[in-house]
């Protein structure tokens, strides 16, 4: 604030400068006026009493600049003149300019981008009335080491709604996603489940009709809708929308209105595009209706604070409504262990003005490593340029020599200097912000994938702003400060007579020179293998064995809830569907299942094995899959014992299972599985019929890669209890997966019209569940490889230049016979020795630094010595690549050429 | 003509204020007061009192406004605010405390030490 109101009466200065010179003048003046009346009265003529009175007041000039001085906008007028020269100067050799506006513009925006993607994920306020006072609620249960869950069941919601007082409002939501399409393929967009305050507690207001109020969201309620700005404007064009209907999954919903622009939710990186109230989804799900269930967690909760209320006072009241609240919403479905946990659990309140974020948890770490590699980036665009600019000094060493002579204080100059480094910076980071724009928006594509869709809003803050200035002024002191004294260091004498440098100059910027050099050879090193270590980790999840193929398998998701068709019939019609598609041209196998592999869905439940050594307690939980018969072929993964399940496996028929590996190492130790038998509880606290193992399978990874796979059994689909309404269906084709999703389309909707159908491939769902990791080694591979320019560019420069300073000495080496053996030998010295020096620093660096990324990296330790070993022979290869035409230019040095230069 | 002595770096602006605490004045009524209270004794260059005007308006120890001088010319006239008073009487007593030790340092006679 200081610096503001400094700055405005330095503005008003300049504005007015016109009217207080003005001032200035017409008091001096007059009190010269003055004076020559007084002498005139004394007897001198006018002439010669002006004369007289304008010789005593003395330098008017030089008082007027003083009383300028004092008035303080001096400093301003020397910038903005020092800022001229600095223009011109830089006008005056564009190559240089150019190399190093565009080295700083690539720094600088590597900084800026990658802090305004921090700035939206983590740091910017939700853009509502008074975020501040906006608290999550969160519950803590008391578990060892557990954040608290924020996650809740709509009796949990409905009971906290109704009980709590001490907040000014409170709001409830969901994310789902709606298909608009009434029937075919399925047109997925991301829909909320509102409560009736979520609008009016957030102050949000409509861009068109109205929002859903606490009237729209009551248990029986009709179908209404919101739609967000931006898919309004997108599918609707901005046209008016009252009276106009939309289908979400299959059910006709009211449009209602639109929400304000700029309003993208209570979550950041997750817009929604569609809003219906939460008490609709009973519309949506029938049956499934998750309204009553008190195990179905799937929204989550935002209050309002009350003025004048503080946290003390929050916790006390929460304290007592937890036990009234848990105790009335108890899961009846859960074991009795896991209940008396349940009514242990307390709510919490949890600062949410930047509201919440999956993004913010998953990229936290990775963001943070993505900043620390973008700095060091920047530290090498920086002694780049410095470098450059004390190449430059040598260059204008006559320059700066005659302004000395001509009275110019060495701190004036060094100002002067500074003016141009940070008017160099500036201009980098003008065109940073371009390059930044650019790339922010092509990480957020990079790790938006077709499940998890992410928008952010990637718009120029104050903040990123702020920080992208204060990253160019730093910058340009930091690289211009050195050259600066260096560059004013010169001998008047031997400037003015335009001689080359003497010894102890060129000895003094050689060691700086050098040092530049080893400074930047570390700092690659430090970039190029922890860009080593990601790009291995990658590699290492990509090469995985993850006990299934994942290369030509179309997977689609069938959505049977409109179909119109009861249990039995449901079931005949799966199966009717999955005949056609097996029978299209193209396809090798199919098969249908529960849940697909990496698809982040998970069925568990506890099994029971008789024997003294089986597992017992939370110990005895698998993963569970229904499949039909041909699953592991039509996956490629290998049954290794037993058989596949076959048509006699059939609802009625004795159960089987087939479970994997991990499953029968865990559970029967050595003995064969096959023929054995395993129990489930029917209820919470019977066990029910005994599954028979027919088979056992090979690992294969269920909804992780980054995990082992995990104890698995496998069950047919047609011994699944109650009805299923979703179908996933493996498809192994034999050309490209995606080339068959239209006949395969084509197949279902043959059977039954109303089914919504969404296409992805194994692969894409694969890849999907790898974007940090793929954004990881790809950004850091691209910094990685901008460092090694940047390095060979610099180490280039400052040897070539370092070289030309010794042209004489190696003349007269070779005039006195040395070999150009030698001289490459004493060339050669000097980059090992540099190379040396930068290799041990870079190393203990990374040595010290990488531990941090550790959790980051898969299968790899953070010290990995192969990646360090590659990265140091990367480095030097390099290296020896930008010294190979300066050492070869030394070798050809003319001896008569040389010395004639003096 | 008498000689003049040079003025003390720091002490134009205690001639300023005080000459300027005997009643509003222009710039060059300022110089002419400093001229007569001090004996003429002062040698000021009469440019030399603008810079210090200014510094001491903008301190907000004096206030300037537009008036006529008595040879009717147009001049900024210059007076004492609540703050200028007060510095003055601070830095009065600090001079006549530095004379005073000054003077009795130069008036000790070789017996009384």
């Amino acid at each position: 604030m200081k610096f503001l109101a400094y700055f405005r009466s330095v503005a008003a200065k300049v504005l007015h400068r016109s009217r207080v010179e003005n001032d200035m003048d017409e008091e001096l003046r007059s009190h010269i006026q003055n004076r020559a009346d007084d002498l005139e009265r004394s007897g001198l003529p006018r002439a010669e009493a002006e004369r007289r009175a304008r010789i005593d007041f003395g330098g008017y000039q030089k008082y007027k600049e003083e009383i300028r001085e004092s008035l303080g906008a001096h400093f301003l007028d020397t910038l903005l003149q020092d800022i001229r020269y600095a223009a011109r100067m830089l006008r005056k050799s564009p190559g240089f300019t150019a190399v190093a506006v565009l080295t700083l513009a690539l720094g600088i925006g590597a900084n800026t981008a990658i802090f305004s993607l921090m700035d939206t994920v983590m740091l910017r306020m939700l853009p509502v009335q008074r975020p501040g006072e906006l608290v999550q609620m969160g519950i803590m249960t008391h578990g060892f080491g557990r954040s608290p869950r924020t996650i809740y069941t709509n009796p949990l919601w409905e009971s906290l709604r109704v009980r709590q007082d001490i907040f000014a409002g409170i709001f409830a939501w969901g994310n789902t996603q709606f298909n608009l399409a009434p029937s075919g393929v399925a047109e997925d967009v991301r829909g909320i489940y509102v409560s009736g305050s979520y609008f009016p507690t957030l102050g949000v207001r409509p861009a068109q009709g109205r929002l859903i109020t606490p009237d729209d969201d009551k248990r029986g309620c009709a179908g209404v809708a919101v739609l967000g700005y931006g898919f309004w404007q997108e599918h609707f064009g901005g046209a008016p929308v009252d009276g106009r209907t939309i289908s979400i999954n299959g059910h006709p919903f009211e449009i209602i209105g639109v929400s304000a622009p700029g309003f993208f939710g209570a979550e950041v990186g997750r817009a929604f595009d569609v809003a219906a109230p939460i008490c609709s989804e009973a519309i949506v799900e029938g049956k499934n209706s998750s309204l009553d269930q008190r195990s179905a967690w799937w929204l989550h909760v935002i209050a309002r604070q009350k003025p004048g209320i503080n946290n003390e006072q929050i916790s006390a009241r929460l304290a007592v409504l937890s036990t009234q609240i848990f105790g009335e919403t108890v899961p009846t479905n859960w074991k009795p262990s896991d209940q008396k946990r349940f009514l242990g659990w307390t709510l919490r309140a949890l600062p949410a003005g930047t509201g919440i974020s999956n993004l913010r948890s998953q990229y936290d770490l990775p963001l943070k490593t993505l900043m620390a590699i973008a700095g060091f980036v920047l530290l090498l665009a920086c002694t780049n340029v410095a470098s450059l600019m004390l190449a430059r000094a040598a260059a204008r060493s006559k320059e700066i020599g005659v302004r000395l002579a001509l009275g110019a204080s060495r701190l004036r100059l060094v100002r002067q200097l500074l003016t141009e480094s940070v008017l160099l910076s500036c201009s980098g980071a003008l065109l940073g912000i371009l390059f930044a724009q650019w790339g922010s928006r092509l990480v957020v594509d990079y790790i938006s994938t077709g499940r998890n869709e992410i928008s952010l809003d990637l718009t120029l803050d104050g903040r990123v702003l702020i920080f992208t200035a204060a990253v160019a002024i730093l910058t340009g002191l930091l690289f211009g400060v050195l050259p600066a004294f260096r560059a004013t260091r010169v001998s008047l004498a031997d400037a003015m007579k335009g001689a080359s440098s003497t010894k102890t100059q060129v000895d003094a910027r050689f060691r700086a020179g050098r040092w530049m050099v080893a400074a930047q050879l570390a700092i690659s090193l430090v970039l190029v293998a922890t860009t080593g270590l990601f790009v291995r980790s990658f590699a290492n999840l990509v090469n995985l064995d993850v006990g299934f193929d994942r290369s030509n398998v179309l997977l689609a998701n069938v959505d049977l809830h409109n179909a119109g068709q009861a249990g039995g019939q449901l079931a005949t019609m799966r199966e009717e569907m999955l005949r056609r598609v097996r029978a299209l041209p193209g396809v090798i196998s199919a098969s249908e299942s529960l849940v697909t592999p990496i698809s982040g869905g998970v069925r568990d439940d506890f099994i029971v094995v008789d024997g003294p050594n089986a597992p017992k307690g939370d110990d005895r939980d698998v993963y569970l899959n229904y499949v039909t018969p041909d699953y592991f072929a039509t996956l490629r993964s290998r049954l290794i014992e037993g058989r596949d399940f076959n048509a006699q496996d059939k609802a009625g028929a004795p159960q089987v299972a087939i479970v994997n590996q991990a499953l029968a190492r865990k559970f029967y130790r050595g003995i064969e599985p096959v023929g054995k038998t395993f129990r489930q509880y029917a209820t919470a606290t019977v066990l029910g019929a005994p599954f028979l193992i027919v088979g056992v399978t090979g690992d294969a990874k269920y909804d992780t890669l980054r995990e082992d796979a995990p104890p698995t059994t496998y069950f047919p689909l047609a011994q699944i209890e109650g009805t299923l309404e979703h179908a996933s269906i493996e498809i192994r084709t034999a050309a490209r997966a995606s080339q068959l999703a239209k006949p395969v389309a084509e197949s279902v909707l043959g059977v039954n019209k109303s089914a919504a159908i969404q296409f992805t491939t194994l692969a894409q769902q694969v890849d999907d569940s790898l974007t940090q990791e793929r954004l990881l080694a790809t950004l850091s591979g691209f910094f990685g490889a901008l460092a090694l320019l940047l390095a060979m560019i610099g180490f280039y420069g400052v040897l070539a230049y370092l070289l030309l300073q010794r042209q004489r000495e190696i003349g007269i080496r070779k005039a006195l016979g040395a070999q150009r053996g030698a001289i490459l030998r004493l060339v050669m010295r000097d980059v090992a020795m540099l190379l040396l020096a930068g290799v041990v620093a870079g190393l203990a660096i990374t040595w010290a630094t990488t531990r941090f990324v550790q959790s980051l990296l898969f299968d790899l330790p953070a010290r990995d010595a192969a990646t360090f070993a590659l990265s140091v022979a990367l480095l030097a290869a390099v290296a020896l690549v930008a010294c190979w035409i300066p050492a070869r230019r030394a070798m050809r040095v003319d001896p008569m050429v040389a010395l004639r230069y003096e | 003509m008498t000689t003049q002595a040079q003025i003390l770096p720091g002490t134009l602006d205690l001639l300023i204020l005080r000459a300027v605490s005997l009643g509003p004045l222009h710039g060059y009524g300022i110089l002419l007061r400093i001229g007569q209270i001090s004996g003429n004794a002062l040698l000021i260059e009469q440019g030399a009192l603008y810079p210090g005007l200014f510094r001491l308006v903008r301190q907000g120890l004096l206030k300037a406004s537009w008036g006529t001088s008595e040879n009717n010319r147009r001049a900024k006239f210059y007076e004492l605010t609540a703050a200028g008073r007060k510095r003055l009487r601070e830095e009065a007593d600090g001079w006549n405390r530095l004379a005073a030790a000054i003077a009795s340092a130069l008036a000790t006679q070789p017996e009384e030490v």
